[in-house]
């Protein structure tokens, strides 16, 4: 087991740069650079201006040594400046980005599964009756609408209509000092993105569990334990719902690399300052420091989340050895 | 349960909305663009201008009614005052030129240290240093030094003489908002970065980008200092900046500061929609000239009721259509957009006026290179009005015909090919552009042009491998975006960035076209069109060298009449911002494009609730 620990973590690192080298080239690929974006919109910009600025990012090299320039200052711990925000691009995406991902997706995962189990299993308990029918139809809304949409139907309804009840978007407010009106303030601004976000997963969710509840609640074993004389309740929320729950844990398992790459269309509407957001303006800006540290980080993430998978696939099956 | 229930709802239900308007005499703007940086050498993007515009003032600036006045100056340089001197040579031509800037004895920084000419200086030294990073050095181009005459005056001697020495932007006098620095606190870095770029030369640009780029003034993480009337507070990025008001600034609002903006807040929300939702919840009193960019200021002012007032003002930008007028491009010489009267079909087939209702709202149908407020604007130019009827009369005369009556032109080219009308239309992904195309396209049917839609994102269409690549067909008909129209540049700027061809102050007649790009000058060049006209670049030369404004403005009003009868460009729209303030803001206003933003006069910024005195 140690020696296939070696051996997957020693290849992690030709994969990795492989992936970089691929990441590089691709970007590279794409039209533009700093500069051009430099140029834009101002007419005092001059030729020698390009030039010289050209020059002086190593831009009028070619690709890959400039990939070569950067890899050499990757191995020392430096990724170089987010030239859209001039700090450290690992620094602006671990500090600014990266928390904020992880709360806004991390509490749109917990409230997704807080509610989802909950209402698919009483769903497949009462199946055919009114609240089975209603949470089909609130599912079929949930999965049909667009979070982008609903998201600006929520900023409608509980900042413009009912001024000032929520806020419109943004992560804090300015000029909020103090623990407690901070920790108001954050969660105000929290509330409408993590229900938007958490909006498509729920209903997903929600008809998995259902569907994994209706199977289970068929199995033998219980029928069994109605025979034994076990009380419903203990049949169904010990036995059952345990049961049921296992596969959407692994759903939700293989969910959690995308939670790192964010939520690109909620952070937007919402204006919240997470990953998605901060890799899709890079790439739009040719802001390359900031997308490779980002894509580098999620390529880790997979890499490792893989591994991680595959270990505990040993350690739950017996029959499963990497010897 | 119950209870924890009610304390939890009235917690969240406590309002955040307290933080803008009148309440605290607090103002709260909103735009959808960050600056970059603070950093006063680096950086282009009109975000970044009005940011620096909030904690700084230059040496002079452009007030609403587009009059320049004194800012740090104590007044505006003039023959007449003796702080110009020009010098002629026998044929009376301008060839030496030279101006005596005085700062305000009362001028400090917001840290109450003074401004002195030794910050100007140190200004014009760190933008001459070669390994500095500095977005654009034309301004040092011009310039062969900046002497001291005392603590507070200081000469600029010009080596190529330019009209536009007082005036705000376009990095051609030490006159934008920021273009003097504190050299008290970027001394020391600029000495810090120089004696690491001495020890370590290869990691020049390692070392700028860290420790230059990414100082603690630069990332406003550190102490900022500014020339404003607000003081730097804290940048929370990707959300706001806040600013405070300072007690010392030497440009009195009228009647007690106390009743005019004691803090600003600069927000940043990236997504227009959401911006207009936090100015309806009230979130925000008053948007920048940059985040309501093509909405239409008629729903907008429906929408905010009596709770603000829209302003509508010229941009200073004009939207047109670059033609390809490369021989060498195949696609687009086919079509004969190198035969003037195309292009003067095309005009004709657009009814821009009802475009620019539709798609931006507040804008103006545009016959010129520059803008309508411009004082060399000629406004006796033929306003090509639409006429699809005439656009077809000419099509048909260069050869044009819909031979198999599929509603489409086709025309046999010389070489015998048969070939249709359908021509390459290609813009940013801008809401306003999607529509643009979608309508150019109803137009240009109507006459029998097929049009080929194509939105790309900016990045990709103003990469140079695109923009600047039209000889090798990158765009094949069209490409539509906006130019700089004069006003807010500098009043009646002939130089016209990307119509002239070749420079004839340097160059004789027959020199290489060094602003058409083409592989011989390895793409160098803005003149994307590939358009050559000797007599518009006569002109532009003769304009350049003529210092009196009245006789300026009439070459560039020829200049005019080339351009409204060649149309090299198709001008579309002269481009409005549309901006929003509550209820009770007085004096945020831009008035003319002259003034390039509303962020000019923050002194004079409040609230009429609170007693601040309307003047503008």
């Amino acid at each position: 087991m140690i020696v296939y620990l070696i051996r997957r973590l020693l290849q992690v690192i030709p994969t990795l740069l492989v992936i970089s080298l691929i990441l590089f080239g691709l970007l590279a690929l794409k039209p533009g650079d700093p500069i051009d974006e430099m140029r834009r919109g101002n007419p005092g910009f001059t030729q020698e201006d390009y030039d010289r600025l050209r020059e002086f990012y190593g831009l009028d090299k070619p690709w890959y040594v400039q990939y070569w320039r950067w890899l050499g200052r990757v191995l020392h711990g430096d990724f170089g400046i987010s030239r859209q925000f001039g700090r450290p691009a690992a620094s602006y995406i671990f500090r600014y980005r990266f928390p904020n991902t992880v709360l806004l997706s991390g509490l749109s995962l917990l409230l997704a599964f807080v509610i989802s189990v909950p209402a698919g299993a009483i769903s497949a308990i009462r199946q055919h009756t009114v609240f089975d029918y209603s949470v089909t139809v609130v599912n079929f809304i949930g999965v049909s609408i667009p979070i982008f949409w609903f998201g600006i139907m929520l900023i409608y309804v509980f900042a413009v209509r009912f001024r000032g009840f929520l806020p419109a978007g943004g992560l804090a407010s300015p000029g909020v000092v103090g623990t407690w009106p901070v920790f108001v303030d954050r969660l105000r601004h929290l509330i409408l993105p993590v229900i938007a976000l958490s909006s498509l997963q729920l209903a997903q969710w929600t008809r998995f569990m259902r569907s994994s509840m209706l199977e289970v609640i068929k199995l033998d074993y219980i029928v069994t334990a109605r025979a034994k004389g076990l009380s419903e309740p203990v049949i169904l929320y010990r036995h059952a719902l345990r049961n049921s729950i296992l596969p959407l844990i692994t759903l939700i398992g293989l969910n959690v690399p995308l939670l790192f790459s964010g939520a690109i269309l909620t952070e937007t509407v919402f204006n919240w300052p997470g990953m998605g957001r901060a890799i899709f303006d890079a790439i739009l800006v040719n802001d390359f420091n900031v997308a490779m540290v980002s894509l580098m980080f999620i390529s880790l993430l997979v890499l490792t989340f893989n591994l991680l998978a595959d270990l505990a696939y040993a350690l739950a099956d017996p029959r499963v050895r990497y010897e | 349960m119950r209870k924890w229930g009610i304390v939890v709802g009235l917690c969240l239900c406590l309002s955040v909305a307290a933080w803008a308007g009148p309440a605290l005499n607090t103002l709260v703007i909103g735009s959808t663009q960050e600056p970059s940086n603070l950093l006063p050498w680096e950086g282009a993007a009109d975000t970044k201008e009005n940011t620096m515009g909030l904690f700084n003032v230059g040496l002079t600036y452009f007030d609403s009614d587009g009059v320049l006045q004194p800012g740090l100056a104590t007044e505006v340089p003039t023959e007449e005052n003796g702080r110009l001197k020009l010098f002629r040579d026998a044929d009376g031509k301008i060839v030496r030129q030279e101006v005596l800037w005085t700062i305000r004895e009362d001028a400090t920084w917001s840290d109450g240290r003074p401004i002195t000419s030794d910050d100007a200086i140190f200004t014009f030294k760190v933008q001459n240093t070669p390994e500095i990073l500095v977005t654009t050095r034309a301004f040092s181009n011009l310039v062969e030094e900046v002497r001291k005459v005392d603590s507070k005056s200081f000469w600029i001697f010009y080596k190529v003489p330019n009209l536009f020495y007082a005036n705000v932007g376009g990095s051609i006098g030490l006159c934008r908002f920021y273009d003097i620095a504190p050299k008290h606190v970027w001394e020391p870095i600029y000495d810090a970065v120089m004696a690491a770029i001495a020890a370590n030369p290869e990691n020049t640009t390692e070392i700028i980008e860290g420790q230059f780029l990414g100082s603690p003034p630069s990332t406003g993480t550190g102490i900022v200092v500014g020339s404003g009337a607000f003081r730097f507070q804290e940048w929370q990025i990707n959300q706001f900046i806040r600013f405070s008001r300072r007690g010392d600034f030497f440009i009195d609002p009228p009647g007690p500061a106390e009743n005019y903006i004691q803090e600003i807040t600069f927000r940043f929300i990236v997504s227009q929609p959401t911006l207009v939702s936090a100015i309806l919840a009230g979130e925000i009193d008053a948007s920048d000239d940059i985040g309501l960019a093509g909405m239409d200021p008629t729903i907008l002012a429906a929408q905010l009721g009596d709770r603000g007032t829209v302003e509508v003002t010229p941009s200073g930008f004009i939207e047109k259509l670059n033609v390809n007028l490369f021989p060498e491009c195949g696609a687009a010489a086919d079509l004969l957009l190198g035969d003037k009267r195309t292009r003067q079909a095309i005009i004709q087939a657009i009814d821009r006026g009802d475009l620019a209702a539709t798609v931006f709202p507040g804008a103006t149908p545009s016959n010129s290179f520059l803008v309508g407020g411009d004082i060399g604007f000629n406004d006796a130019l033929n306003p090509w009005p639409y006429n699809p009827e005439a656009a077809s009369a000419l099509l048909a005369e260069i050869g044009w015909s819909d031979v198999d009556g599929d509603g489409w032109l086709e025309r046999v080219t010389d070489d015998g090919r048969e070939i249709e009308f359908a021509m390459h239309w290609v813009a940013t992904t801008a809401d306003f552009r999607v529509r643009t195309g979608e309508i150019l396209q109803e137009f240009f049917a109507d006459v029998g042009i097929k049009l080929e839609v194509e939105n790309l994102p900016g990045s990709v269409v103003f990469a140079s491998e695109y923009i600047s690549h039209g000889i090798d067909c990158s765009f094949r008909g069209l490409f539509e975006y906006a130019e700089a129209g004069g006003v807010g540049q500098a009043p009646a700027d002939p130089l016209s960035n990307e119509l002239w061809a070749n420079d004839l102050l340097e160059d004789p007649v027959d020199a290489a076209l060094e602003n058409v790009p083409t592989p011989a000058n390895s793409y160098a060049g803005v003149n994307i069109t590939g358009w050559v006209n000797e007599e518009f670049d006569r002109l532009r030369a003769q304009a350049l060298q003529e210092f009196d404004l009245v006789k300026r403005s009439a070459i560039v009003k020829q200049m005019q009449v080339i351009y409204n009868e060649e149309l090299p460009t198709i001008p579309l729209y002269d481009r409005s911002e549309t901006v929003t303030k509550a209820i009770g803001l007085v004096n945020y206003t831009k008035g003319t494009a002259a003034a390039r933003t509303q962020f000019w006069n923050t002194w004079e910024w409040g609230w009429e609730q609170n007693g601040a005195i309307a003047v503008r």
